[in-house]
């Protein structure tokens, strides 16, 4: 079966790929393209594990088709580290104790991430709803949202 | 076999001949609705006609206190734009409210409108502002838009391509939400015009969104909360399910309204 | 990763005991290369299954026409009951009540009847609509309130638990209460679902990569299943997404399908259920209906105390069985009965069977011996925390539990007594009083309640474990060990130990992934016993080798052992120190073993389930939380304030493992007693199999102010790992001071004259329809 022809931009590099109509971008970053960052916890928008950036914008890539890409800007973990030097978020993730089984710590990176770039500064308040469409069943969130705060500081200082 | 073809709109009358074209064509706009239920089954299109990148059907415009908000604004767009919370604070409330971050980034006005979900926010604020929904063909008072559950006026072809309204003077939104989903289960947007108080109440109506003509009449001789003392809306005719039996519902109506009224006043 | 150059002179190792060690997949998981089973690479040829479900609660099956699923685009390969080779059984306690798929009776709404195996995981999904299917419709049952609570059918024996005459004890005390409570159910929600890869090998073989955390049993099932020996088949995890029980045994469906399905078409066979099929078709955590009655004094001293837990079982026993028993094990929680009963009942329904889901039926019970102390404490009109505190168990006397086991390690009233002052629970309580007086609608409401809860598998014969370590002559470490990695840091805590042993850095030490053909015969990762049982055996292995390595030296040196002294990274012989490498590469040139099985069975403990008696807890885990909520008595809503823990895990292998242990047992207790809501409907059907209905707590819903401490002065009296203590599953139970803190908010509407009996989960509707009850109540 033919499929369409898509061309994009993923984590900065131009990509071309072949999906089916029907295909979601996250089939399509994970069966296609091996980029395994990004999870399929639900498959229906509602647990943010699938979280990337489309056009600057967080979206879960559950509910985005493949073929919407096309043209666009997509970002995902995998594109989060500048090689081998991680980006603060990741880098406080770590030291925060900021994950458990870490399924949805991809998802979680790039949504804060994404919540950076609209707040630079936001309160602790507004980090824990900022994230409110992730869902993580191991930590109890207190972690990562102390992690989210310490980055951002990291980040404005910089 | 199952095939499908998508199809990326550039104008209104481009989505509208690629729409005739297909044999079960579909318009999608956010795709929150459309791509899940695709995934369950629930829908199986021929062809999907992507109205995402329709450049007239963009942006916030509000001259005066005249607000215009094109079909494929996004909530995140409706929510932060500073002209419109400017003029009706209560709007942008309510687009911040729905969904989450990632919903809000990709689900647009005109995609909710259109689907008409009886527990979405956007209906109850369509009809409580006396807003008019335009289309590809023509405008449609709110009052006759929303005509049952997952229903509207709307004609095959036809298209949400924006909606208007006047501000009013006061107005606000209060939603008690589906902790899960964040749909309403009972949401209540309340707004006093020139023409006299409008409420109209979304996430409980066996039928979909609903004004609460009592509430109106009781609001427009006073505008307090305390106008709507003993006033409630029969448990008979809302909605009973998992999330919340009637009765609560019914109670809830009563307090949402009124927490609507004093937040408009404040 | 550049080769680790370990430091010679270091004072200490990096990574040992007692560190807060990071996670060892930290670094993966930020960059998403951690690869869970999903994200390995697809072997050539790779197939996907899908499974069917039934669509009625229970019935006869009449006809199954799968003709146009099998002629469907992409199938290869559907698959009956009928088709298991051997036995169309997966009953993990061998009551053969489970099959793989059922065959002529289906038993709960959503059952597989089939599977379809096809070329790709759309197609096999779309095929599976494709079944047509006729019932004869037959009557079910899906609540325990509607079956006979005392003598309904049972999935498994139930359990009596006796000490004294509770009977005569209640008749003759002073004041009494009877009454009932419910509480809910839980889904798992580990954020990944199911799955299983299976890769047909040579002959018999197959290796099935199962996301579970009972591999050995996901290997006797699939052996069971295929009718091979248990060495045709490997099952290997390196990690799971999330597991709290619903890994233990529900993964072995799944495991047997993908088994079967692979060998039948000599192609790797892949099974993901989607989302809604997932929480549709495993099992939960046992919703119980529990009936009590309390004998107590004017005081509010507890003299007797009855019991029953009937529990929605399911259609099978599944685990059952040791779930309800350990339920009547908590029915104490930290209290002292002077007389006491409690019974179970493991009752039969037609809804999925249920199984285990941390703290496994411990939590039911406890919320059980709360809900008494909040009756007494109404009924004698005191705050419940002295009620608590006047019925804790003693020290050397008023210590012995409902299985007359005696508790030997109370630390409860240090606990508490540190809590209530850090958390400044009296101010608050007089602030909390002022406040609602001043405030009509919003009401807010305090309670701190404790956690003792029993550490040890109630089935003394899992209470064992082995481990698998090599030294290379390098001196680098490979370490395996029978316990599977979730996320709660098993794999790194056990590595600190070997690490520790061996004196060297924890990067010299690589941990693998678990399997079944490095350690075979293990028990569950469950039951909290993780670190207690593999870290004990892994130590055990690892100080096998360091013995030979020690006699080695001893004699190539000619220094008596005790000059043999394991340094960071080095070792002392007599008075020279050489690298530890070093030591090993001397070693192997003289032929000595570099390599040890390592094996662990805990002491100390036995249990007679027929006589009730025993003692089937090695110790006991401590803590306790204090949490402040506020309630719109208007709409039911509620927030939490702030919630303050102290914790005992004796001394932490990992602080920063363990706190974070913590934290997310306490929010996933406090979904389940507030937020998370199982609902069947009409049909039998689960309604709530989505994460659109179904409503796990939010970053948005943690506690505003979350204070969490270990107790630092604890230290375990028995001799497990280094002194600590498990620590998986006891904070998930301090959760309920949530539950009693909105039961105090509730109560203010009343002056706390009426006990609001909130039942469990705490849902706006049932708050609201708590706090109208309470009004009128005290209004009548």
């Amino acid at each position: 079966m033919a499929g369409l022809a898509v061309s994009t931009t993923i984590n900065g590099d131009s990509v071309e790929y072949l999906c089916q109509p029907d295909e979601t971008l996250l089939d399509v970053l994970r069966d296609r393209l091996g980029l395994t960052g990004a999870k399929e916890g639900c498959g229906t928008g509602d647990c943010g594990a699938c979280s990337i950036i489309l056009d600057g914008r967080l979206v879960c890539s559950c509910l985005v088709l493949g073929a919407e890409a096309e043209g666009r800007r997509v970002e995902t973990i995998e594109g989060m580290a500048d090689g081998d030097v991680l980006h603060p978020l990741q880098q406080k993730f770590i030291e925060h104790a900021a994950l458990q089984c870490g399924i949805c710590t991809p998802g979680f990176l790039i949504a804060a991430k994404d919540l950076l770039a609209r707040n630079p500064d936001p309160t602790e308040e507004e980090i824990r709803f900022g994230l409110a469409g992730n869902l993580c069943r191991c930590t109890g969130y207190d972690k990562i949202v102390r992690a989210v705060q310490d980055a951002a500081s990291v980040m404005r200082a910089a | 076999m199952y095939s499908l073809n998508y199809h990326r709109a550039s104008s209104v009358a481009d989505a509208v001949k690629l729409q005739k074209k297909g044999e079960d064509a579909k318009f999608v706009s956010g795709g929150m609705t459309l791509i899940p239920a695709m995934k369950s089954r629930l829908a199986a299109p021929s062809d999907l006609v992507d109205l995402a990148h329709i450049a007239e059907m963009k942006g916030i415009k509000v001259s005066g206190k005249t607000v215009t908000i094109g079909g494929g604004t996004t909530h995140a767009e409706v929510a932060t734009d500073a002209k419109l919370k400017a003029v009706c604070p209560a709007l942008s409330y309510l687009a911040s409210h729905i969904g989450d971050p990632h919903v809000r980034h990709k689900g647009t006005i005109g995609g909710s409108i259109a689907n008409n979900d009886p527990a979405a926010d956007y209906p109850a604020a369509m009809l409580a502002l006396g807003a008019t929904i335009i289309t590809n063909k023509r405008e449609i008072a709110a009052d006759k838009f929303f005509t049952g559950l997952f229903e509207t006026a709307l004609k095959d072809g036809e298209i949400v391509t924006g909606v208007s309204f006047t501000a009013p003077a006061q107005a606000a939104y209060e939603k008690f939400r589906n902790p899960a989903s964040r749909y309403a289960i009972v949401g209540v947007f309340v707004a006093k015009g020139k023409d006299g108080v409008r409420v109209a109440v979304t996430g409980a109506g066996d039928e979909g969104v609903f004004r609460a003509k009592g509430m109106e009449a009781a609001l427009t001789k006073s505008f307090v909360p305390a106008s709507l003392d003993g006033l409630a809306i029969p448990a008979s005719g809302l909605m009973s399910d998992m999330h919340a039996s009637a009765e609560y519902r019914s109670s809830l109506i009563t307090v949402m309204a009124k927490r609507a009224v004093a937040k408009a006043s404040a | 990763m550049t080769h680790h150059a370990p430091n010679l002179r270091a004072e200490k190792i990096s990574g040992g005991v007692a560190t807060d060690r990071r996670h060892d997949s930290a670094h993966k998981h930020v960059t998403g290369t951690a690869v869970y089973i999903d994200d390995m690479p697809e072997p050539a040829g790779l197939l996907h299954g899908c499974l069917g479900l039934c669509t009625v609660a229970h019935a006869k099956i009449l006809s199954m026409d799968l003709d146009a699923v099998r002629m469907a685009p992409g199938v290869r390969l559907v698959l009956t009951g009928r088709d298991m080779p051997a036995s169309n059984d997966i009953s993990p306690t061998g009551r053969r009540d489970e099959p793989v798929l059922a065959d002529g009776l289906v038993q709960f709404h959503g059952q597989p009847i089939f599977a379809v195996i096809a070329e790709t995981r759309e197609q096999a999904r779309r095929a599976c609509r494709l079944a047509k299917v006729e019932y004869e419709e037959l009557p079910f049952i899906t609540d325990v309130g509607e079956t006979d609570g005392r003598n309904g059918k049972m999935v498994t024996p139930p359990l009596k638990l006796e000490r004294g005459d509770a009977s005569s004890a209640i008749a003759s005390a002073p004041r009494r209460i009877s009454g009932q409570m419910r509480c809910g159910g839980q889904d798992h929600f580990y954020l990944e679902g199911q799955i299983a890869l299976a890769v047909p090998g040579e002959d018999q073989d197959v290796t099935v990569y199962s996301s579970t955390q009972h591999p050995s049993e996901v290997q006797h099932m699939v052996a069971h299943v295929l009718g091979v020996p248990s060495h045709a088949v490997t099952v290997e995890i390196r990690r799971m997404g999330g597991g709290f029980g619903g890994k233990e045994t529900q993964g072995n469906q799944f495991a047997a399908i993908a088994a079967v399905a692979a060998k039948k078409l000599h192609r790797a066979v892949k099974i993901r259920p989607d989302r809604d099929d997932d929480m549709t078709a495993t099992g939960k955590r046992h919703d119980f209906l529990i009936d009590y009655e309390v004998g107590f004094d004017d005081e509010g001293r507890i003299l007797g105390a009855d019991f029953h837990y009937a529990a929605r079982c399911g259609f099978s026993s599944d685990l059952s069985g040791p779930v309800t028993d350990r339920a009547l094990f908590h029915c104490d929680n930290a209290y002292f009965y002077p007389a006491v009963k409690a019974t179970s009942a493991p009752l039969y329904t037609n809804t999925v069977s249920n199984t285990a889901f941390r703290g496994f039926g411990g939590p039911q019970g406890m919320v059980g011996a709360e809900r008494i102390i909040d009756e007494v404490a109404f009924a004698v009109g005191r705050d419940p925390l002295e009620i608590r505190k006047l019925n804790f168990y003693g020290v050397g006397e008023r210590d012995v539990t409902p299985y007359h086991q005696t508790v030997e390690d109370n630390v409860l009233e240090r606990i508490v007594a540190e809590l209530e002052a850090s958390s400044d629970y009296e101010r608050r309580r007089r602030e909390i009083a002022a406040f609602n007086a001043n405030s009509p609608i919003v009401k807010r409401g305090l309670a701190l309640t404790p956690v003792k809860f029993g550490i040890s598998f109630t089935a003394t014969f899992y209470n064992q474990a082995g481990a698998l370590v090599h030294v290379y002559t390098d001196g680098s470490v490979h370490l395996n060990h029978g316990g599977t990695e979730m996320g709660q840091g098993l794999y790194v805590k056990v590595a600190q130990v070997v690490a520790e042993e061996f004196q060297i850095d924890i990067e010299q030490v690589k941990i693998t992934a678990t399997t079944t053909g490095k350690v075979p015969n293990t028990s569950a990762t469950a039951a909290s016993s993780g670190t207690d049982l593999n870290g004990m055996a892994a130590q055990n292995a690892a100080r096998q080798i360091k013995d030979r390595l020690i006699d080695f030296a001893a004699e190539k040196h000619g220094v008596p052992k005790e000059q043999v002294v394991f340094l960071p990274n080095r070792v002392r012989i007599g008075n020279q120190e050489i690298p530890f490498a070093d030591l090993v590469k001397q070693a192997y040139m003289a032929r000595v073993q570099l390599s040890a099985a390592g094996f662990y069975k805990t002491p100390k403990i036995h249990w007679d389930r027929d006589k009730g008696q025993g003692h089937p807890f090695y110790y006991f885990a401590y803590g306790a939380s204090c949490s402040e909520v506020s309630i719109d008595t208007l709409t039911g809503e509620y927030v939490v304030e702030r919630t303050d823990i102290l914790h005992e895990t004796g001394k932490s292998l990992n602080r920063a493992i363990d706190l974070g242990q913590i934290e997310g047992g306490f929010i996933q207790g406090m979904g389940w007693l507030t937020t998370e809501e199982l609902v069947w409907d009409e049909k039998g059907r689960l309604r709530t199999h989505a994460p659109s209905t179904y409503k796990i707590p939010l970053a948005s819903d943690r506690p505003k102010i979350f204070n969490v401490a270990l107790a630092d002065w604890s230290e375990n009296v028995e001799p497990t790992v280094h002194k600590s203590k498990a620590v998986g599953e006891p904070p998930f139970m301090l959760a309920m001071s949530v539950l009693h803190a909105l039961s105090d908010a509730v109560a203010s509407v009343a002056d706390h004259r009426i006990c609001p009996r909130l039942d469990a989960p705490a849902t706006p509707e049932r708050v609201l329809m708590a706090v109208e009850r309470v009004r009128r109540e005290a209004g009548a």
